[in-house]
């Protein structure tokens, strides 16, 4: 009996140590910056979203395409002369601050809405675009805005800026959420949520790929998207800031809008 | 240079801790009913492989061939999503549960029969010549022993069945593991929430194994 007893401690002590061992490696990694890392390795590892057109997401034939995805062979070719020294790791809004802390990735190019709480943790780029957020909405809905969805089912992605919004903006909704943008599209059409909120230029692009659904409301607290790298990386981020304005001076930027957002362009706000 | 957010952060603990417990409450329940259900359909199942005929016995093999070799993750999928699109919505709570009963009871099923099978033969043989008709030797002489057998077994697929639990969270049921993923997602405090919801799990099935031991001891003290 007395082993018995004894045993409990002994695992929770086991816990506790391995905890942290693992927060003191954690707190002296990260001696130089990412930029210089990055160069020795001589490959960019960008973290990008695979479920999000027109930012991020895969063909049939299993390739990552998006604007995002652009970014970051541009940024490839800007570092190595080559586009295709990058290495894509498809992350979700959920994990994607995680995957940059805990290293597996040097930077987020997916579509990362700069919040003053995200300020905190991560280092942000100049703003790149700028998104409000619509509703995603059976074709047969009477639902028109935020303001019918009082007593309803909202979907949201785990992670995203809409989770908050939506709580603030119609306590009354009862939300439930998803890991992945797919999941929520799928609860809108099984009839699991009334509507999914989340940004206005992907309920747009999903609304031209499926037509038994319909974009609604008015695009709601529109907010820029930034490219993260780790907080106090400043060399880094001063790096993709010089980037992104030679991008938007010599028409890069421009040519990558057009290639993306062509025929969703009247329901967005240029930047 | 150091992060800021660097360092391992107690406050974070502190404050998620009773939102992760209430999390832990849900993870308890479903977990707890998932396992005397699927306990009761494994035992029947089993027993109905013993049945004569082939018939019972091939039906539940590929019940159990069905269950088991196809992820949980796409069984709880395709009762959640999928089955609304035949007319079949089950709340999320329902979905859950039905996924995890149907997949912990295939591997229940599978150590019921393993623990049937091992009964020597020469007990049922005495049990019938001393006039117990067949039902009456399944209940006081095979499914005792069988019991007794599989009782490791069943323990560890219970103790299965609590963590795969954590896999109805992808459904927006907001259990301990969604609870972790909802307050990591936010706070960007990854190491320490999911070091403390690792800690609640393992607390958990050290209780959920010491029930299992007291239940052990009771089968076998009533042998």
């Amino acid at each position: 009996m007395t082993g018995n007893r004894a045993r409990v401690p002994v695992v929770l002590r086991a816990l506790l140590a391995g905890a942290v061992a693992l927060a003191v490696v954690a707190g002296v990694a990260e001696a130089q910056s990412t930029l210089e890392t990055v160069k020795k390795r001589g490959k960019l590892i960008a973290g990008v979203k695979t479920d999000f057109p027109p930012f991020g997401y895969v063909d049939a034939s299993g390739k990552n395409l998006g604007f995002d995805v652009d970014v970051a062979h541009l940024f490839a070719k800007a570092l190595f002369r080559d586009d295709n020294q990058v290495e894509l790791v498809a992350v979700t809004s959920g994990n994607r601050i995680p995957f940059l802390q805990s290293g597996k990735i040097d930077i987020i190019i997916a579509t990362v809405t700069v919040t003053d709480e995200r300020k905190q943790v991560v280092e942000f780029s100049d703003p790149y675009f700028l998104s409000g957020s619509l509703l995603l909405v059976p074709k047969a809905s009477t639902v028109k805005g935020l303001d019918d969805l009082a007593g309803k089912t909202v979907a949201v992605v785990q992670g995203a800026i809409q989770d908050r919004d939506v709580e603030q903006l119609q306590p009354k909704a009862n939300r439930i959420k998803f890991g992945k943008v797919s999941e929520a599209v799928l609860a809108v059409k099984g009839g699991r949520a009334e509507a999914y909120a989340h940004d206005d230029v992907l309920v747009l692009t999903l609304v031209k790929e499926n037509a038994d659904l319909k974009a609604v409301g008015k695009p709601f607290m529109p907010r820029p998207y930034g490219i993260a790298v780790r907080k106090g990386d400043t060399d880094f981020i001063k790096w993709v800031n010089a980037e992104l304005a030679k991008m938007k001076q010599d028409g890069t930027y421009d040519r990558l809008w057009k290639k993306f957002f062509a025929d969703v362009e009247s329901n967005l706000v240029k930047p | 240079m150091t992060p800021a957010g660097a360092g391992f952060s107690w406050s974070a603990i502190a404050r998620g801790l009773p939102y992760l417990l209430e999390g832990a409450g849900l993870t308890i329940m479903i977990s707890a009913v998932a396992m005397v259900v699927a306990a009761i359909l494994g035992l029947a199942l089993a027993a109905l492989s013993q049945a004569p005929g082939r018939l019972a016995r091939r039906l539940v093999a590929a019940y159990v061939e069905v269950f088991r070799n196809t992820p949980l993750l796409i069984q709880i999928f395709i009762v959640y999503f999928g089955l609304p699109q035949l007319g079949l919505k089950l709340s999320p709570f329902l979905s859950g549960l039905s996924a995890l009963v149907f997949y912990a009871a295939a591997y229940n099923t599978e150590i019921f029969r393993a623990g049937l099978e091992a009964v020597p033969r020469g007990q049922l043989e005495a049990a019938r010549s001393l006039g117990l008709s067949a039902l009456a030797t399944l209940r006081w002489i095979t499914v005792p022993q069988a019991l007794r057998i599989s009782f490791p077994a069943l323990g560890n697929n219970l103790v299965s069945l609590v963590k795969n639990s954590s896999l109805v969270s992808t459904i927006g049921m907001v259990e301990l593991m969604f609870v972790a993923n909802d307050i990591s997602f936010n706070n960007f405090r990854t190491f320490e929430i999911y070091g403390t919801t690792a800690v609640i799990y393992v607390l958990l099935v050290l209780g959920l194994t010491r029930l299992l031991r007291v239940a052990e001891r009771r089968l076998l003290r009533a042998a």
